[in-house]
């Protein structure tokens, strides 16, 4: 979405916390100015207003969004998520990551992937997968490779435990510099972790390294 | 079916993984002990009969209701008890509205079993006229969250309201002696049902082919257990119901073992739901006081130990007499303690008296009882300003008080007559915040008479 404005007023909202109504930007005294809205916000003919309660961020050079925290969860592009396989079909496997609808991920979506060698995912299989596309009246469509096409870390995650947690604590734990949490644990034991935006976080602890840990 | 799909809750194979090696070793991912329940919280309502019963997060409420039928007729003389179960969707995304499911179904048998066959309730109290009115009760369960173990919850709940529930008295009457007539419970009160035992269900669940067993699954232990048994017990080791539907086999030597560990949880439960029922049942019998309008009393709470059968003077004369046989009996022991200064009556009367705007007293409550076990003001005023002092000055200063009081015009007509009585009366005070605040110190009450500065 871009809108030909600048930005004046709107420094006083960023960071802060907004609610459905506020009304972030009035674009008629900018023009010859390009924003970009994220999620929660939308524009009403000339003003650019708050349509999801939460904290308004803004990153140069010109994107606004706002973050919510809650259990549900929004589903939006290039977003890095944790799905688990609900079935398999001909063409896509369907995927559920605590959306409104399921996702598809198309069985060629991987890196290498031909006809000829698609994975086998049982159902219930932990995928770490990338949002590509999402509206909200079609289900979202997921691949197994960043944009390049490389694998990048992407695909199943086999052993450790999958637990559940709300939006902003997903965020939280990404955020950088490193979660303090993380480094944390990381001192006391060594272990993998991967965090969906959707609020869905996998963990497995290296019990080799830590049993060498303990004895050496 | 899509839609359905997106709506239901998915297990990882990550999660079966964990928790099934977790539990060959002993551990459960909540931390518990395999033979370990949950923190059990069981609530009641307002109306008689209804119960809520928290199980960790599993929530279920129970109601029970009654109904004037006829009998079956292969059984004249006996009522009738019936559960029905209310999976809501708010529980579960699995638990669709509409027709009971499977388990729906299977739930309410075994609750139904565990009450029935083992005659728990008793039913011939049920019966009013042999033949033609008996009384049909109906006990409602309805679940509000499924965290795992439905079937023990709801056994609580359904065995907690049918201890609350008071059935309206009914007598004979009309012109032939023989219409039923169903009484107001404001006017005679209702009787509780005659329940002979508590049949508490305990549920296990069988995992790794029979090897590993938990008591009290949660809802992803559910997701991924083998089998399931239920044992239904009481508190004196009978077993009154098995259910084991389908699952992993296991030997008969784990059954055994199970059977054993039910019926020491069975123990443990019964006086927890036993305390509660108590407790309520206190609670309720503190509502029933009747009061002045003039007056407002606070709203008391009172624990469960001083409550027990005293203080409730000014209930219907049947009722009055009644407390008064039971305080008879409990009040023989003499022993009364130093009553420490914030130790205040609960009794109602009384309260009128030390109320902050009771200066008037223009009338007690409105079923006077001569003979109801009141403790004058003079008594409750020197309690106060000796704290901690001996019993025997507390007696002796009960009945030079209580003589005095006799004498004098008390407004608010509850003079005692039951001298041991009163001064028994003030063992077991302790105080809720809020009567404290209700009393006014005593230099703010105008109206008294002094026998109390006698006593200073």
């Amino acid at each position: 979405m871009e809108v030909e404005t600048s930005s004046s007023s709107t420094a006083s909202l960023v960071d802060k916390a907004v609610v459905p109504g506020d009304i972030v930007l009035d674009l008629t005294s900018m023009s010859d100015q390009t924003i970009r809205l994220g999620a929660g916000l939308r524009q009403y003919s000339d003003v650019l207003s708050v349509v999801k309660a939460g904290k308004l961020k803004f990153k140069k050079p010109n994107k606004y969004w706002v973050e919510s925290s809650q259990k549900r969860y929004a589903p939006s592009v290039e977003d890095t998520v944790l799905g688990i396989v609900v079935d398999a079909r001909a063409d896509n496997f369907l995927v559920d990551i605590k959306g409104p609808t399921l996702a598809f991920l198309p069985v060629l979506a991987f890196e290498g992937g031909t006809r000829r060698n698609i994975p086998k995912f049982e159902i219930g299989t932990l995928l770490y997968v990338r949002v590509v596309k999402a509206n909200s009246c079609m289900n979202p469509e997921l691949s197994c490779t960043d944009a390049s096409g490389k694998a990048a870390e992407f695909g199943s995650l086999k052993e450790g435990y999958m637990f559940d947690t709300s939006t902003g604590l997903a965020r939280m734990l990404l955020s950088s510099p490193t979660c303090p949490i993380l480094e944390a644990l990381g001192r006391k034991l060594s272990y993998e972790i991967a965090v969906g935006l959707n609020g869905r976080v996998w963990q497995k602890i290296l019990v080799e390294k830590l049993m060498q840990r303990v004895q050496g | 079916m899509e839609q359905r799909l997106a709506n239901t809750w998915h297990m990882t194979i990550n999660e079966k993984k964990f928790i099934e090696s977790a539990l060959s070793k002993n551990i459960r991912v909540d931390g518990r002990s395999p033979v370990d329940y949950r923190q059990l919280t069981i609530k009641f309502g307002r109306e008689d009969g209804s119960s809520e019963v928290q199980l960790g997060e599993t929530h279920v409420i129970g109601l029970v209701s009654g109904q004037i039928v006829q009998p079956y007729r292969d059984r004249p003389n006996e009522g009738t008890l019936a559960i029905f179960t209310e999976f809501s969707p708010m529980a579960d995304p699995a638990f669709e509205p509409g027709r009971p499911g499977e388990f729906a179904i299977e739930l309410g048998r075994l609750i139904d079993r565990g009450l029935r066959e083992s005659r728990a309730v008793d039913m011939e109290s049920l019966c009013i006229v042999a033949g033609k009115s008996v009384w049909a009760i109906r006990v409602d369960l309805h679940i509000l969250d499924n965290g795992g173990n439905l079937i023990d919850t709801a056994n609580i709940a359904a065995l907690a309201a049918l201890l609350t529930y008071r059935k309206p008295e009914c007598t004979l009457g009309g012109e032939n002696g023989q219409d039923v007539v169903v009484h107001d419970p404001e006017v005679r009160e209702p009787l509780p049902l005659i329940i002979h035992h508590m049949p508490v269900a305990v549920t296990f669940a069988f995992f790794n082919e029979g090897d590993a067993m938990v008591i009290d699954p949660t809802h992803k232990e559910e997701a991924i257990m083998g089998g399931r048994m239920t044992a239904t017990l009481n508190s004196n080791g009978d077993v009154c119901a098995v259910q084991k539907a389908g699952g992993d086999g296991v030997s008969l030597s784990v059954i055994t073992h199970c059977l054993r560990l039910a019926a020491l949880k069975a123990v443990d439960i019964t006086s927890k739901i036993k305390n509660a029922v108590d407790s309520y049942n206190t609670a309720r019998a503190l509502r029933k006081v009747k009061r002045h309008n003039a007056l407002v009393a606070p709203d008391i709470t009172v624990p469960d130990s001083v409550m027990k059968g005293n203080q409730i003077g000014q209930l219907a004369e049947h009722q009055a007499q009644k407390f008064k046989e039971e305080s008879t009996k409990t009040f023989d022991t003499e022993t009364v303690v130093g009553i420490p200064k914030e130790t205040v009556l609960f009794n109602k009367k009384n309260i009128n008296f030390i109320r902050k705007d009771s200066d008037s007293f223009i009338g007690g409550p409105s079923n006077w009882d001569p003979y109801s076990q009141s403790i004058p003001p003079t008594f409750v005023r020197s309690s106060q300003i000796f704290p901690g002092s001996s019993t025997v000055d507390h007696k002796k200063e009960a009945r030079t008080m209580l003589i005095e009081s006799n004498s004098e015009e008390t407004k608010s007509n509850n003079a005692s007559s039951g001298l041991s009585r009163t001064s028994s009366m003030s063992q077991q005070r302790t105080t809720p915040k809020s009567l404290k605040d209700a009393v006014k110190p005593k230099s703010e009450r105008k109206n008294r008479p002094s026998p109390a500065s006698a006593a200073n």
